[in-house]
Protein backbone atom coordinates (compact mmCIF):
# COMPACT_ATOMS: atom_id res chain seq x y z
CA UNK A 1 0.00 0.00 0.00
CA UNK A 2 1.39 3.40 -0.97
CA UNK A 3 1.26 6.50 1.19
CA UNK A 4 1.04 10.14 0.21
CA UNK A 5 3.58 12.65 1.56
CA UNK A 6 0.84 13.71 4.02
CA UNK A 7 0.30 10.24 5.52
CA UNK A 8 1.85 11.14 8.89
CA UNK A 9 -0.39 14.21 9.12
CA UNK A 10 -3.48 12.04 8.69
CA UNK A 11 -2.35 9.53 11.30
CA UNK A 12 -1.53 12.27 13.79
CA UNK A 13 -4.95 13.85 13.21
CA UNK A 14 -6.67 10.54 13.93
CA UNK A 15 -8.14 10.26 10.44
CA UNK A 16 -9.82 7.03 9.43
CA UNK A 17 -7.64 5.56 6.68
CA UNK A 18 -8.86 3.22 3.98
CA UNK A 19 -7.22 1.67 0.92
CA UNK A 20 -8.07 3.68 -2.19
CA UNK A 21 -6.48 3.16 -5.58
CA UNK A 22 -3.43 1.60 -3.97
CA UNK A 23 -2.98 4.37 -1.41
CA UNK A 24 -3.84 4.54 2.28
CA UNK A 25 -6.15 7.55 2.17
CA UNK A 26 -8.19 9.41 4.79
CA UNK A 27 -11.91 8.74 4.34
CA UNK A 28 -12.86 11.00 7.25
CA UNK A 29 -11.36 13.08 10.02
CA UNK A 30 -14.06 14.55 12.30
CA UNK A 31 -16.92 12.99 10.30
CA UNK A 32 -18.16 13.08 6.74
CA UNK A 33 -21.20 15.29 7.35
CA UNK A 34 -19.28 17.78 9.46
CA UNK A 35 -16.55 18.01 6.82
CA UNK A 36 -19.19 18.41 4.12
CA UNK A 37 -20.67 21.29 6.09
CA UNK A 38 -17.26 22.93 6.43
CA UNK A 39 -16.75 22.92 2.65
CA UNK A 40 -20.22 24.26 1.86
CA UNK A 41 -20.12 27.05 4.45
CA UNK A 42 -16.49 27.70 5.37
CA UNK A 43 -13.63 25.72 3.84
CA UNK A 44 -12.08 22.26 3.80
CA UNK A 45 -8.54 21.03 3.12
CA UNK A 46 -8.04 17.83 1.13
CA UNK A 47 -5.02 15.64 0.46
CA UNK A 48 -5.38 14.56 -3.16
CA UNK A 49 -1.77 13.52 -3.60
CA UNK A 50 -2.91 10.08 -4.72
CA UNK A 51 -4.03 11.56 -8.02
CA UNK A 52 -1.69 11.15 -10.94
CA UNK A 53 0.30 14.18 -12.10
CA UNK A 54 1.94 13.96 -15.51
CA UNK A 55 3.99 16.86 -16.85
CA UNK A 56 4.06 17.13 -20.64
CA UNK A 57 6.55 19.21 -22.62
CA UNK A 58 7.30 19.85 -26.28
CA UNK A 59 5.91 22.01 -29.06
CA UNK A 60 3.49 19.34 -30.21
CA UNK A 61 1.79 18.50 -26.89
CA UNK A 62 -1.51 20.23 -27.67
CA UNK A 63 -1.73 18.95 -31.24
CA UNK A 64 -0.98 15.42 -30.03
CA UNK A 65 -3.29 15.52 -27.00
CA UNK A 66 -6.11 16.62 -29.26
CA UNK A 67 -5.89 13.26 -31.03
CA UNK A 68 -6.43 11.38 -27.74
CA UNK A 69 -9.14 13.47 -26.08
CA UNK A 70 -12.73 14.56 -26.72
CA UNK A 71 -12.40 18.19 -25.63
CA UNK A 72 -10.13 20.80 -27.24
CA UNK A 73 -6.60 21.16 -25.91
CA UNK A 74 -5.13 23.34 -28.68
CA UNK A 75 -7.52 26.22 -28.03
CA UNK A 76 -6.61 26.51 -24.34
CA UNK A 77 -5.28 29.90 -23.31
CA UNK A 78 -2.05 30.27 -21.31
CA UNK A 79 -2.66 29.20 -17.70
CA UNK A 80 -6.10 27.86 -18.49
CA UNK A 81 -7.41 24.57 -17.07
CA UNK A 82 -9.87 22.37 -18.91
CA UNK A 83 -11.79 19.17 -18.17
CA UNK A 84 -11.16 16.44 -20.73
CA UNK A 85 -11.88 12.77 -21.30
CA UNK A 86 -9.65 10.15 -22.92
CA UNK A 87 -11.75 7.49 -24.66
CA UNK A 88 -11.25 4.07 -26.16
CA UNK A 89 -12.17 3.34 -29.79
CA UNK A 90 -15.70 2.35 -28.73
CA UNK A 91 -16.15 5.71 -27.03
CA UNK A 92 -15.94 4.33 -23.48
CA UNK A 93 -14.02 6.51 -21.04
CA UNK A 94 -10.38 5.56 -20.49
CA UNK A 95 -10.09 8.33 -17.89
CA UNK A 96 -11.46 11.78 -17.12
CA UNK A 97 -8.82 14.38 -16.45
CA UNK A 98 -7.89 18.03 -16.17
CA UNK A 99 -5.34 19.64 -18.46
CA UNK A 100 -3.48 22.70 -17.15
CA UNK A 101 -1.61 24.80 -19.69
CA UNK A 102 1.32 26.14 -17.68
CA UNK A 103 4.35 28.20 -18.60
CA UNK A 104 6.23 26.10 -21.16
CA UNK A 105 4.70 22.80 -20.00
CA UNK A 106 1.39 21.09 -19.46
CA UNK A 107 0.11 19.38 -16.35
CA UNK A 108 -2.29 16.50 -16.81
CA UNK A 109 -4.09 15.31 -13.67
CA UNK A 110 -5.48 11.80 -13.95
CA UNK A 111 -7.47 9.62 -11.57
CA UNK A 112 -5.38 7.69 -9.07
CA UNK A 113 -6.90 4.35 -10.05
CA UNK A 114 -6.15 5.07 -13.72
CA UNK A 115 -2.66 6.51 -13.36
CA UNK A 116 -0.77 3.39 -14.46
CA UNK A 117 -3.20 2.73 -17.30
CA UNK A 118 -2.97 6.32 -18.47
CA UNK A 119 0.81 6.39 -18.26
CA UNK A 120 0.93 3.36 -20.56
CA UNK A 121 -1.68 4.86 -22.87
CA UNK A 122 0.21 8.12 -23.24
CA UNK A 123 3.54 6.41 -23.82
CA UNK A 124 2.03 4.03 -26.37
CA UNK A 125 0.87 7.01 -28.44
CA UNK A 126 3.68 9.44 -27.74
CA UNK A 127 5.24 11.00 -30.83
CA UNK A 128 8.78 12.28 -31.03
CA UNK A 129 9.04 15.84 -29.80
CA UNK A 130 6.83 15.22 -26.75
CA UNK A 131 8.37 14.42 -23.37
CA UNK A 132 6.41 12.97 -20.46
CA UNK A 133 7.28 13.02 -16.77
CA UNK A 134 5.38 10.88 -14.30
CA UNK A 135 5.18 12.57 -10.90
CA UNK A 136 2.49 10.27 -9.51
CA UNK A 137 3.06 9.87 -5.78
CA UNK A 138 6.02 12.25 -5.71
CA UNK A 139 4.32 15.60 -6.32
CA UNK A 140 1.59 16.40 -3.80
CA UNK A 141 -1.82 17.95 -4.39
CA UNK A 142 -3.55 19.88 -1.63
CA UNK A 143 -7.01 21.32 -2.33
CA UNK A 144 -8.73 24.04 -0.35
CA UNK A 145 -12.43 24.20 -1.16
CA UNK A 146 -15.24 26.35 0.17
CA UNK A 147 -16.51 29.94 0.21
CA UNK A 148 -13.72 31.16 2.53
CA UNK A 149 -10.93 29.68 0.38
CA UNK A 150 -9.69 33.01 -1.01
CA UNK A 151 -9.61 34.64 2.40
CA UNK A 152 -7.85 31.72 4.09
CA UNK A 153 -5.34 30.95 1.34
CA UNK A 154 -4.38 34.45 0.20
CA UNK A 155 -1.86 35.23 2.98
CA UNK A 156 0.04 32.04 2.08
CA UNK A 157 0.50 32.56 -1.65
CA UNK A 158 2.21 35.19 -3.78
CA UNK A 159 -0.43 35.45 -6.48
CA UNK A 160 -3.65 37.50 -6.32
CA UNK A 161 -6.38 34.92 -5.83
CA UNK A 162 -9.40 37.20 -6.10
CA UNK A 163 -8.47 38.13 -9.66
CA UNK A 164 -7.77 34.53 -10.75
CA UNK A 165 -10.58 33.25 -12.96
CA UNK A 166 -12.34 29.93 -12.40
CA UNK A 167 -10.45 27.16 -14.24
CA UNK A 168 -7.28 29.18 -14.53
CA UNK A 169 -3.94 28.71 -12.78
CA UNK A 170 -0.77 30.55 -11.80
CA UNK A 171 2.77 29.48 -11.09
CA UNK A 172 3.96 31.02 -7.87
CA UNK A 173 4.66 30.10 -4.30
CA UNK A 174 2.54 28.59 -1.55
CA UNK A 175 3.92 28.64 1.98
CA UNK A 176 7.13 29.86 0.36
CA UNK A 177 7.45 26.76 -1.84
CA UNK A 178 7.18 26.66 -5.64
CA UNK A 179 3.61 25.75 -6.51
CA UNK A 180 1.08 25.56 -9.27
CA UNK A 181 -1.99 27.30 -7.87
CA UNK A 182 -5.22 26.62 -9.75
CA UNK A 183 -8.81 27.71 -9.22
CA UNK A 184 -10.19 24.24 -9.78
CA UNK A 185 -11.88 21.60 -7.65
CA UNK A 186 -14.35 18.80 -7.32
CA UNK A 187 -16.84 19.97 -4.73
CA UNK A 188 -19.14 22.50 -6.43
CA UNK A 189 -17.63 25.29 -4.33
CA UNK A 190 -15.06 27.97 -5.02
CA UNK A 191 -11.58 26.79 -4.21
CA UNK A 192 -8.01 26.16 -5.22
CA UNK A 193 -5.70 23.24 -5.87
CA UNK A 194 -2.04 23.50 -4.93
CA UNK A 195 0.46 21.30 -6.72
CA UNK A 196 3.75 21.17 -4.81
CA UNK A 197 6.68 18.87 -4.39
CA UNK A 198 5.89 16.13 -1.90
CA UNK A 199 8.71 17.21 0.38
CA UNK A 200 7.04 20.58 0.93
CA UNK A 201 3.52 19.26 1.42
CA UNK A 202 3.49 18.48 5.17
CA UNK A 203 4.70 21.96 6.14
CA UNK A 204 2.21 23.64 3.80
CA UNK A 205 -0.63 21.41 5.05
CA UNK A 206 0.11 22.23 8.69
CA UNK A 207 0.52 25.94 7.98
CA UNK A 208 -2.84 26.17 6.20
CA UNK A 209 -4.72 24.12 8.80
CA UNK A 210 -3.29 26.20 11.64
CA UNK A 211 -3.94 29.53 9.97
CA UNK A 212 -7.43 28.58 8.76
CA UNK A 213 -8.68 27.03 11.98
CA UNK A 214 -10.20 30.23 13.34
CA UNK A 215 -12.13 30.69 10.07
CA UNK A 216 -13.45 27.14 10.33
CA UNK A 217 -11.08 25.36 7.93
CA UNK A 218 -11.19 21.61 8.50
CA UNK A 219 -9.21 18.67 7.17
CA UNK A 220 -11.56 16.68 4.93
CA UNK A 221 -11.45 13.13 3.65
CA UNK A 222 -12.53 11.31 0.55
CA UNK A 223 -15.93 10.52 2.10
CA UNK A 224 -16.96 14.17 2.19
CA UNK A 225 -15.45 14.72 -1.24
CA UNK A 226 -17.65 12.00 -2.72
CA UNK A 227 -20.84 13.51 -1.24
CA UNK A 228 -19.80 16.99 -2.41
CA UNK A 229 -19.04 15.92 -5.97
CA UNK A 230 -22.24 13.87 -6.23
CA UNK A 231 -24.35 16.83 -5.11
CA UNK A 232 -22.53 18.99 -7.65
CA UNK A 233 -23.35 16.48 -10.40
CA UNK A 234 -19.72 15.73 -11.17
CA UNK A 235 -18.91 12.26 -12.53
CA UNK A 236 -16.59 9.92 -10.64
CA UNK A 237 -14.59 7.52 -12.76
CA UNK A 238 -15.66 3.93 -12.10
CA UNK A 239 -19.21 5.10 -11.40
CA UNK A 240 -20.63 7.53 -13.95
CA UNK A 241 -17.77 6.92 -16.41
CA UNK A 242 -16.08 3.60 -17.18
CA UNK A 243 -14.45 1.86 -20.14
CA UNK A 244 -18.07 0.91 -21.02
CA UNK A 245 -19.88 4.15 -20.13
CA UNK A 246 -19.11 6.90 -22.65
CA UNK A 247 -18.97 10.62 -21.93
CA UNK A 248 -22.07 11.03 -24.13
CA UNK A 249 -23.94 8.64 -21.83
CA UNK A 250 -22.58 10.47 -18.79
CA UNK A 251 -24.06 13.78 -19.98
CA UNK A 252 -20.69 15.21 -20.98
CA UNK A 253 -21.56 16.01 -24.60
CA UNK A 254 -20.76 19.65 -23.82
CA UNK A 255 -17.11 18.54 -23.71
CA UNK A 256 -17.31 16.59 -26.97
CA UNK A 257 -15.70 18.67 -29.70
CA UNK A 258 -16.65 16.98 -32.96
CA UNK A 259 -15.14 19.93 -34.81
CA UNK A 260 -11.81 18.21 -34.14
CA UNK A 261 -11.18 16.09 -37.25
CA UNK A 262 -9.90 12.96 -35.53
CA UNK A 263 -9.44 11.56 -32.05
CA UNK A 264 -9.75 8.14 -30.45
CA UNK A 265 -13.43 7.32 -30.04
CA UNK A 266 -14.67 10.14 -32.24
CA UNK A 267 -16.62 8.02 -34.73
CA UNK A 268 -18.30 5.93 -32.03
CA UNK A 269 -19.23 8.96 -29.95
CA UNK A 270 -20.60 10.91 -32.92
CA UNK A 271 -22.73 7.95 -33.99
CA UNK A 272 -23.98 7.35 -30.46
CA UNK A 273 -24.92 10.98 -30.01
CA UNK A 274 -26.82 10.97 -33.31
CA UNK A 275 -28.70 7.74 -32.57
CA UNK A 276 -29.81 9.09 -29.19
CA UNK A 277 -30.89 5.56 -28.18
CA UNK A 278 -28.35 4.95 -25.44
CA UNK A 279 -28.69 4.34 -21.71
CA UNK A 280 -27.69 7.48 -19.90
CA UNK A 281 -26.79 8.85 -16.49
CA UNK A 282 -29.64 10.64 -14.75
CA UNK A 283 -30.15 12.15 -11.33
CA UNK A 284 -32.58 10.44 -8.96
CA UNK A 285 -34.17 11.67 -5.77
CA UNK A 286 -35.50 8.97 -3.48
CA UNK A 287 -39.00 9.70 -2.21
CA UNK A 288 -38.38 7.95 1.11
CA UNK A 289 -35.55 7.74 3.59
CA UNK A 290 -33.78 4.60 2.41
CA UNK A 291 -30.48 5.39 0.68
CA UNK A 292 -29.93 4.08 -2.84
CA UNK A 293 -26.52 2.47 -3.31
CA UNK A 294 -24.34 1.54 -6.27
CA UNK A 295 -25.61 -1.54 -8.11
CA UNK A 296 -29.22 -1.46 -6.93
CA UNK A 297 -31.67 -2.21 -9.79
CA UNK A 298 -33.81 0.63 -11.18
CA UNK A 299 -37.29 -0.18 -12.53
CA UNK A 300 -39.86 1.57 -14.71
CA UNK A 301 -43.37 0.12 -14.42
CA UNK A 302 -41.92 -3.04 -12.89
CA UNK A 303 -39.37 -3.57 -15.66
CA UNK A 304 -35.64 -3.26 -15.02
CA UNK A 305 -34.30 -0.27 -16.96
CA UNK A 306 -30.96 0.33 -15.28
CA UNK A 307 -28.97 0.53 -12.06
CA UNK A 308 -27.72 2.96 -9.45
CA UNK A 309 -24.13 4.13 -10.09
CA UNK A 310 -23.62 6.40 -7.02
CA UNK A 311 -25.85 7.24 -4.09
CA UNK A 312 -25.70 9.26 -0.90
CA UNK A 313 -27.61 11.41 1.47
CA UNK A 314 -27.37 14.98 0.16
CA UNK A 315 -27.24 17.56 2.96
CA UNK A 316 -27.16 20.39 0.39
CA UNK A 317 -30.22 19.05 -1.45
CA UNK A 318 -32.74 19.09 1.37
CA UNK A 319 -31.10 16.14 3.15
CA UNK A 320 -32.78 13.82 0.63
CA UNK A 321 -31.22 10.61 -0.59
CA UNK A 322 -29.96 11.25 -4.10
CA UNK A 323 -28.32 9.01 -6.66
CA UNK A 324 -27.09 8.76 -10.18
CA UNK A 325 -28.42 5.90 -12.28
CA UNK A 326 -27.60 4.57 -15.72
CA UNK A 327 -31.05 4.05 -17.29
CA UNK A 328 -32.64 3.31 -20.65
CA UNK A 329 -33.68 6.42 -22.62
CA UNK A 330 -37.40 5.89 -21.98
CA UNK A 331 -36.70 6.17 -18.25
CA UNK A 332 -34.49 9.26 -18.49
CA UNK A 333 -36.96 12.14 -18.80
CA UNK A 334 -37.02 14.58 -15.88
CA UNK A 335 -39.96 13.84 -13.60
CA UNK A 336 -40.22 10.16 -14.54
CA UNK A 337 -41.38 8.03 -11.60
CA UNK A 338 -39.02 5.07 -11.14
CA UNK A 339 -38.49 2.46 -8.44
CA UNK A 340 -35.26 1.28 -6.85
CA UNK A 341 -35.06 -2.26 -5.48
CA UNK A 342 -33.43 -2.19 -2.05
CA UNK A 343 -33.07 -5.47 -0.14
CA UNK A 344 -35.96 -6.93 -2.10
CA UNK A 345 -38.35 -4.04 -1.56
CA UNK A 346 -39.40 -1.40 -4.07
CA UNK A 347 -38.72 2.25 -3.19
CA UNK A 348 -40.05 5.21 -5.18
CA UNK A 349 -37.65 7.59 -6.91
CA UNK A 350 -37.98 10.44 -9.38
CA UNK A 351 -35.73 11.57 -12.22
CA UNK A 352 -34.43 15.11 -11.64
CA UNK A 353 -32.01 17.32 -13.56
CA UNK A 354 -28.36 17.34 -12.46
CA UNK A 355 -26.75 18.86 -10.50
CA UNK A 356 -28.53 18.35 -7.19
CA UNK A 357 -26.76 21.40 -5.79
CA UNK A 358 -25.51 24.59 -7.36
CA UNK A 359 -23.81 27.27 -5.34
CA UNK A 360 -25.16 30.82 -5.34
CA UNK A 361 -22.86 33.04 -7.40
CA UNK B 1 -15.51 6.23 26.29
CA UNK B 2 -15.79 3.72 29.14
CA UNK B 3 -18.67 1.30 28.83
CA UNK B 4 -21.70 1.87 31.08
CA UNK B 5 -21.49 -0.59 33.99
CA UNK B 6 -25.11 -1.80 33.93
CA UNK B 7 -24.96 -3.16 30.36
CA UNK B 8 -23.97 -6.41 28.68
CA UNK B 9 -22.28 -6.53 25.30
CA UNK B 10 -21.99 -8.71 22.21
CA UNK B 11 -18.85 -9.22 20.15
CA UNK B 12 -20.77 -7.60 17.28
CA UNK B 13 -20.79 -4.33 19.28
CA UNK B 14 -24.38 -4.32 20.49
CA UNK B 15 -25.33 -3.51 24.08
CA UNK B 16 -28.19 -4.94 26.16
CA UNK B 17 -29.86 -3.47 29.21
CA UNK B 18 -31.88 -6.06 31.12
CA UNK B 19 -34.88 -5.08 33.21
CA UNK B 20 -36.71 -8.21 34.35
CA UNK B 21 -37.59 -10.05 31.13
CA UNK B 22 -37.33 -6.90 29.02
CA UNK B 23 -34.12 -6.10 27.15
CA UNK B 24 -33.30 -2.74 25.57
CA UNK B 25 -30.79 -3.04 22.75
CA UNK B 26 -28.51 -0.60 20.98
CA UNK B 27 -25.09 -0.35 19.38
CA UNK B 28 -22.01 0.68 21.30
CA UNK B 29 -20.14 3.93 21.18
CA UNK B 30 -17.29 2.10 19.49
CA UNK B 31 -19.68 0.83 16.81
CA UNK B 32 -21.25 4.21 16.06
CA UNK B 33 -17.83 5.77 15.87
CA UNK B 34 -16.57 3.11 13.46
CA UNK B 35 -19.66 3.46 11.25
CA UNK B 36 -19.51 7.24 11.09
CA UNK B 37 -22.53 9.44 10.39
CA UNK B 38 -25.62 7.21 10.52
CA UNK B 39 -28.25 8.20 7.97
CA UNK B 40 -30.79 5.36 8.07
CA UNK B 41 -31.83 2.62 10.49
CA UNK B 42 -34.07 -0.28 9.48
CA UNK B 43 -35.54 -2.18 12.45
CA UNK B 44 -37.69 -5.32 12.77
CA UNK B 45 -41.44 -4.98 13.15
CA UNK B 46 -43.03 -4.84 16.60
CA UNK B 47 -44.34 -8.31 17.37
CA UNK B 48 -41.66 -10.07 15.33
CA UNK B 49 -39.80 -12.97 16.94
CA UNK B 50 -36.05 -12.69 16.48
CA UNK B 51 -33.24 -15.11 17.16
CA UNK B 52 -29.97 -14.44 18.96
CA UNK B 53 -27.05 -13.33 16.73
CA UNK B 54 -29.20 -13.29 13.57
CA UNK B 55 -29.47 -10.19 11.35
CA UNK B 56 -32.64 -8.29 12.23
CA UNK B 57 -32.12 -4.91 10.62
CA UNK B 58 -29.77 -2.57 8.85
CA UNK B 59 -27.76 0.46 9.88
CA UNK B 60 -26.58 2.71 7.09
CA UNK B 61 -23.87 5.32 7.37
CA UNK B 62 -23.00 7.80 4.65
CA UNK B 63 -20.58 5.29 3.15
CA UNK B 64 -21.81 1.82 4.09
CA UNK B 65 -24.65 -0.59 4.81
CA UNK B 66 -24.18 -2.76 7.91
CA UNK B 67 -26.33 -5.56 9.29
CA UNK B 68 -27.76 -5.21 12.77
CA UNK B 69 -27.58 -8.42 14.82
CA UNK B 70 -29.69 -9.06 17.88
CA UNK B 71 -27.69 -10.07 20.95
CA UNK B 72 -30.70 -11.95 22.41
CA UNK B 73 -33.71 -13.91 21.17
CA UNK B 74 -37.22 -12.73 21.86
CA UNK B 75 -40.31 -10.89 20.75
CA UNK B 76 -39.92 -7.28 19.64
CA UNK B 77 -41.91 -5.11 22.08
CA UNK B 78 -40.94 -1.70 20.73
CA UNK B 79 -38.66 -0.02 18.25
CA UNK B 80 -37.23 3.48 18.48
CA UNK B 81 -39.46 5.36 16.04
CA UNK B 82 -37.61 8.62 16.66
CA UNK B 83 -34.68 7.26 14.62
CA UNK B 84 -36.74 7.51 11.45
CA UNK B 85 -36.43 11.29 11.55
CA UNK B 86 -33.22 11.46 13.56
CA UNK B 87 -30.93 8.49 12.84
CA UNK B 88 -27.98 10.59 14.04
CA UNK B 89 -29.25 10.06 17.59
CA UNK B 90 -27.41 6.74 17.40
CA UNK B 91 -24.17 8.70 16.93
CA UNK B 92 -24.96 11.30 19.59
CA UNK B 93 -26.38 9.07 22.33
CA UNK B 94 -25.63 5.42 21.55
CA UNK B 95 -26.54 4.38 25.14
CA UNK B 96 -29.49 6.78 25.52
CA UNK B 97 -31.81 8.32 22.94
CA UNK B 98 -30.14 6.24 20.24
CA UNK B 99 -31.47 2.89 21.54
CA UNK B 100 -32.80 0.62 18.80
CA UNK B 101 -35.35 -1.88 20.13
CA UNK B 102 -36.88 -3.55 23.16
CA UNK B 103 -37.37 -7.30 23.43
CA UNK B 104 -39.27 -9.67 25.67
CA UNK B 105 -36.38 -12.04 26.40
CA UNK B 106 -37.13 -15.62 25.30
CA UNK B 107 -34.34 -17.37 27.18
CA UNK B 108 -32.62 -15.72 30.18
CA UNK B 109 -29.70 -18.14 29.80
CA UNK B 110 -28.65 -16.45 26.55
CA UNK B 111 -27.51 -13.43 28.57
CA UNK B 112 -24.69 -15.60 29.93
CA UNK B 113 -23.13 -15.66 26.46
CA UNK B 114 -22.79 -11.86 26.52
CA UNK B 115 -19.82 -9.90 27.81
CA UNK B 116 -19.53 -7.75 30.92
CA UNK B 117 -18.24 -4.18 30.36
CA UNK B 118 -14.60 -4.90 31.19
CA UNK B 119 -14.44 -7.80 28.70
CA UNK B 120 -16.10 -5.77 25.96
CA UNK B 121 -13.73 -2.89 26.62
CA UNK B 122 -10.85 -5.19 25.65
CA UNK B 123 -12.46 -6.03 22.31
CA UNK B 124 -13.33 -2.43 21.55
CA UNK B 125 -9.85 -1.15 22.28
CA UNK B 126 -7.93 -3.90 20.47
Amino acid sequence: MRRTPLYDEHVTAGARLVPFAGFEMPVAYAGILREHDAVRHRAGLFDLSHMGQFYLTGDRVAEWADTLTINAVGTMKPLQARYNVFCNEAGGAHDDTIFYRLDGRWLLVVNAANADKMWSHLNAHKPSGVALANEHGRRALIAIQGPLSVEILQPHVDVDLASMRYYFAAEGRAGGFPAVIARTGYTGEDGFELFVDGGYAPKLWRELLRAGASAGLEACGLGARDVLRLEAGMPLYGHELTEEITPVQAGLSWALKLAKPEFIGRAALAAQRDRDDYSRIVGLVMEGRVPAREGYPVLLDGRRVGEIRSGSIAPSAGNRNVATALVAPEAATDGTALAVTIRGASHAARVVPLPFYKRAK
Amino acid sequence: MAQPEDLLFSKEHEWVKLDGDTATIGITDYAQNALGDIVYVELPKVGATIKQFSPVGVIESVKAVSDLFTPLSGEVLAINDALENDPAAVNREPYGGGWLLKLRVADPNEAKTLLPPADYEKIATE
